[in-house]
């Protein structure tokens, strides 16, 4: 499973009852080592956080080691609505995923076994009140905690393989929107809050690395469908039933206060080059091919009590929404450069390209193809002690749907407009290996 | 360490740059007037104009009127100011309108009226309550409810006298003008405020009058209507203002012609079993000996009377009027006719005369109720004349066009989901009618305007914003 489809886990809950949904900001961020050289690694074998991009190549590290790592994504978003108006800016919020991962084994072993956990997708969006897509979102908050142990093998010593198993070990989610309320009501307010089960997927590759130069790896990480059950609904700021008309009318539409969702999180198959010119450049290419097309709709069942019951609307006791999204692929270069024997300049960059076709952009994920740009900086203090610094600066690229799109595809649950986002994502990590 | 220490301030440094420069800006569609001048802007129309809502005109569709919105929008690409006859705020109840009092157990809204806050009077025709007078002199929503392009050259239209008059232009009238034609009072508008930008969105009544009253009242003839219509826009490009047209939307897409739907009421008559007590006087009636059965396949059929005056079986092509609502099935008070009305008897598959025979005794519903096929037929084809003479003004004098039928047989057919929120032609539920089935809500005010806008950029090159609709209400329901 790839971080990417994990944060697209985060966007399934998004859906609101309209069934609105969408993959949060995808920030595929490995190891702050990978992140400085735009991502790359499948084809590497430099570090501990080999066991996320390519368990194979676990096996040909030569230390026993443990790194911790911390990023902060600052989103900055812009939208204006198809009908013009004032530009929709987010409320100005902070995420900061993290990652630990060690791994240890016999010095001159052929195995290496390891451990990692990971908070692939987390996001929190907060649009500006009043904004046109209320009725869609206003808020989202989505949390993730990955934990993944790892078996790796070296076969001979230039071909190994590896397998962890991904356990979806924490992840929670808060959405909410706007419902609109006939006047002289006004609008209400819907909170779907809710926690995933513990899922299970299988993170697998190979590593060979046929020379000093050269290496090249494969990966493969399996679709897993996250569930949520018995998630939580709240509705506000409806009319009294008891004492109103309109209360009354509108009580029997928002009876459900439990929600279910199910969200299948694609495989990906990744390959990746190592290049090895010289004993001081390191240089990495990456393609993620991301299943995405599994992802073709957002649905929320809801209940009472254990039986099925409306949230919204009077005839149907679901929300869905579509998604229908293509399969994608992500391109990554990067590059690391030893100055000294204790310093390291990292220097990367990635063309992420989107899954959401026209017509589908969501406000939880104005997504579009992303330029990606990064830089790092490792340096050892002691030789077993060394700090990395990384910065990432993802630009999605403006997007702009209309209303006769929405209308030609049925998704008019979500708004026309031009979405543009900018994400800027410094961070910092600490390895020690022994 | 000294290189370390060099590198990592570069490194913060690119990081602080990265984060001042994050939030990205979404280029302005730089409004802009384009060709047009917005300077001052003239409305002219009915009571679309106006902001006639809920069967009434009161303060606050005014307030909600498309020419309103328009201007507020206007004001953003260099318009002025925009002043209309609002009632004052101690008669905000206006002409009064309907509310909704409450829904039965079916969920049926029950409609109660408003009463206006004050009598003002009665006209010198003994029957038409007077409004409010607008005692203002710089009038720029010329929107008077009611009327035709083929009352617009009528003398005295708005004057108070005892064979009639039209109160909502009575009130903008005062002094010398009272005894205006609805033109001379454009024209005095156009010499006064010399408008440099103006809508036109006349020629609903000349169709509406006619389908609202089942075919009773009058269609305009389409010679009158183009003489009239050209006059009048004549009258508003004499001094060099653009401007934009509109067309008639279809009258028969309005909830009015849609809420009570005939096949479901022909089901509802066919599948109620004929009472025993009845077969007696049906058999009478039908020349059958009382002690033969009835006839096989004999059920309650739902009839019509038709424009020409025919009693005929109904077909889903007719349309139920609103008001036919409280109209059908209402016992009959003559002691010789023992249906309730719109029912009568048929026998599917009846030879003619037999057919005819049972038509004759049926209780058919009264034509103001019902606009039958034919009349259908014919509002629909003077609707596309008339729009023919409209676009072909529009397109003579350069003038933008909001073909309003168009956009509302798509809302029909497809709804209009703004921003995430269903809308539709529904009665009520559809936030875009208000509770006479004929007249937008300000929600439906507000898409107007966006259409309008969107026309008007198309045709002059503008930038004019829009609106959030979702932020208008649609009809307003009880506490």
């Amino acid at each position: 499973m790839t971080v990417k489809s994990l944060l697209l886990a985060g966007g399934a809950f998004l859906g609101g009852t309209s069934g609105a949904l969408a993959s949060g900001f995808q920030v595929y961020l490995p190891s702050q080592q990978s992140i400085g050289m735009g991502g790359v690694g499948v084809g590497l074998s430099m570090e501990q956080a080999a066991q996320f991009m390519n368990p194979g190549a676990m096996a040909m590290l030569r230390q026993n080691g443990v790194q911790v790592g911390a990023s902060a994504t600052f989103a900055r978003s812009a939208f204006r609505s198809a009908n013009g108006g004032e530009q929709r800016e987010l409320q100005n919020t902070v995420v900061t995923p993290f990652n630990v991962y060690a791994s240890f084994g016999p010095k001159e072993g052929k195995w290496r076994a390891g451990v990692s956990v990971y908070t692939p997708y987390g996001s929190q969006l907060k649009y500006a009140d009043g904004w046109e897509g209320r009725f869609s979102l206003t808020e989202i908050t989505l949390q993730s905690v990955y934990v993944q142990p790892t078996f790796s093998y070296a076969i001979t010593d230039k071909l190994s393989i590896g397998a962890g198993l991904m356990i979806l070990a924490y992840g929670s989610v808060n959405l909410q929107r706007d419902i609109a309320l006939p006047s002289p009501y006004p609008e209400g307010h819907i909170t779907l809050d809710g926690t995933t089960e513990t899922a299970f997927g299988v993170n697998a590759g190979i590593f060979f690395k046929p020379s000093d130069k050269l290496s090249v790896g494969v990966s493969y990480r399996s679709k897993i469908d996250a569930k949520a059950k018995g998630g939580d609904v709240t509705v506000t700021g409806l009319p009294d039933p008891n004492t109103t008309i309109t209360g009354a009318l509108l009580a029997p539409r928002f009876v459900g206060n439990k929600f279910d969702a199910t969200l299948p999180l694609p495989a990906s198959v990744n390959i990746g080059l190592g290049i090895m010119p010289n004993d001081k450049l390191t240089i990495g290419l990456d393609v993620n091919w991301t299943q995405w097309s599994e992802y073709r709709a957002l649905r929320f069942d809801f209940t009472k009590d254990g039986a099925p019951a409306s949230v919204g609307d009077l005839t149907r006791t679901f929300s869905e929404s579509k998604r229908n999204y293509e399969d994608a692929l992500t391109f990554r270069l990067g590059g690391q450069y030893k100055v000294t024997d204790k310093l390291a300049l990292r220097l990367g960059g990635a063309y992420d390209m989107t899954p959401v076709k026209d017509g589908y952009v969501t406000p939880e994920t104005p997504d579009n193809d992303r330029i990606i740009g990064t830089a790092g900086i490792g340096y050892d203090i002691t030789e077993n002690l060394g700090v990395d610094a990384s910065f990432m600066f993802q630009a999605i690229l403006k997007r702009t749907q209309t209303e006769a799109q929405l209308l030609d595809n049925g998704t008019t649950d979500r708004v026309a407009g031009t979405y543009r986002t900018n994400i800027s994502i410094p961070g910092i990590g600490v390895r020690y290996n022994f | 360490m000294k290189p370390v220490f060099n590198y990592a301030a570069a490194a913060l440094g690119l990081m602080g740059l990265g984060l001042t420069s994050c939030q990205p800006d979404i280029d302005d569609p730089k409004s802009s007037a384009g060709q047009a001048d917005f300077t001052t802007y003239l409305a002219v129309g009915n009571s679309l104009t106006a902001g006639f809502s809920d069967n009434g005109l009161y303060l606050e569709g005014q307030q909600n009127s498309y020419p309103s919105i328009l201007a507020q929008q206007f004001a953003k690409v260099g318009g002025g100011a925009f002043v209309q006859p609002l009632f004052p705020a101690a008669n905000s109840n206006g002409s009064g309108y309907l509310s909704i009092t409450g829904f039965s157990t079916s969920g049926t809204p029950t409609l109660g009226p408003v009463a206006p806050n004050a009598g003002v009077g009665i006209g010198a025709d003994n029957s038409t309550p007077l409004l409010v007078k607008y005692t203002g002199t710089d009038n720029q929503n010329l929107g008077v409810p009611g009327i035709r392009v083929a009352d617009v050259t009528t003398p005295g239209y708005g004057y108070n006298n005892p064979s009639g008059f039209n109160p909502y232009f009575e009130r903008l009238l005062a002094g010398p003008s009272a005894l205006f034609s609805y033109q001379q009072y454009v024209e005095e508008r156009v010499t006064t405020l010399k408008p440099t930008f103006f809508t036109n969105w006349l020629g609903n009544n000349d169709v509406l009058g006619y389908a609202t009253s089942g075919g009773t009242a009058p269609l305009t003839g389409v010679a009158l209507f183009t003489t009239k219509y050209t006059a009048i826009t004549d009258v508003l490009t004499a001094g060099g203002a653009k401007g934009l047209l509109a067309t008639i939307p279809n009258v028969v897409n309005v909830p009015f012609f849609t809420t009570v739907p005939t096949a479901n009421v022909i089901g509802l008559i066919n599948n109620t079993p004929i009472p025993t007590a009845l077969e007696p006087a049906i058999k009478a009636a039908l020349g059958l000996p009382q002690s033969s059965p009835l006839p096989t396949g004999l059920r309650f059929g739902f009839y019509i009377t038709t424009g020409t005056g025919a009693k005929r079986l109904a077909t889903s092509s007719d349309l139920l009027l609103l008001t036919a609502q409280a109209a059908i099935n209402v016992p009959s008070t003559n002691p010789l006719q023992p249906f309730p009305s719109g029912v009568g008897l048929e026998i599917p598959g009846a030879p003619a005369a037999t057919a005819a025979q049972l038509a004759a005794t049926s209780n058919a519903l009264d034509s103001r109720f019902v606009l039958d096929a034919a009349e259908v037929t014919s509002v629909q084809n003077r609707t596309a004349e008339l729009n023919t003479v409209i676009t072909n003004v529009a397109n003579q004098k350069g003038l933008a066009l909001f073909d309003s039928n168009t956009f509302f047989r798509g809302v029909a057919t497809n709804g209009l989901v703004i921003n995430g929120v269903n809308n539709t032609a529904a009665f009520v539920s559809g936030n875009l009618f208000s509770l006479d089935g004929v007249h937008p809500t300000p929600r439906g005010y507000a898409v107007i305007a966006n259409e309008m806008i969107k026309a008007i950029n198309a045709k002059y090159g503008a930038a004019v914003p829009g609106v959030d609709a979702t932020a208008y209400r649609g009809v307003r329901f009880p506490q």
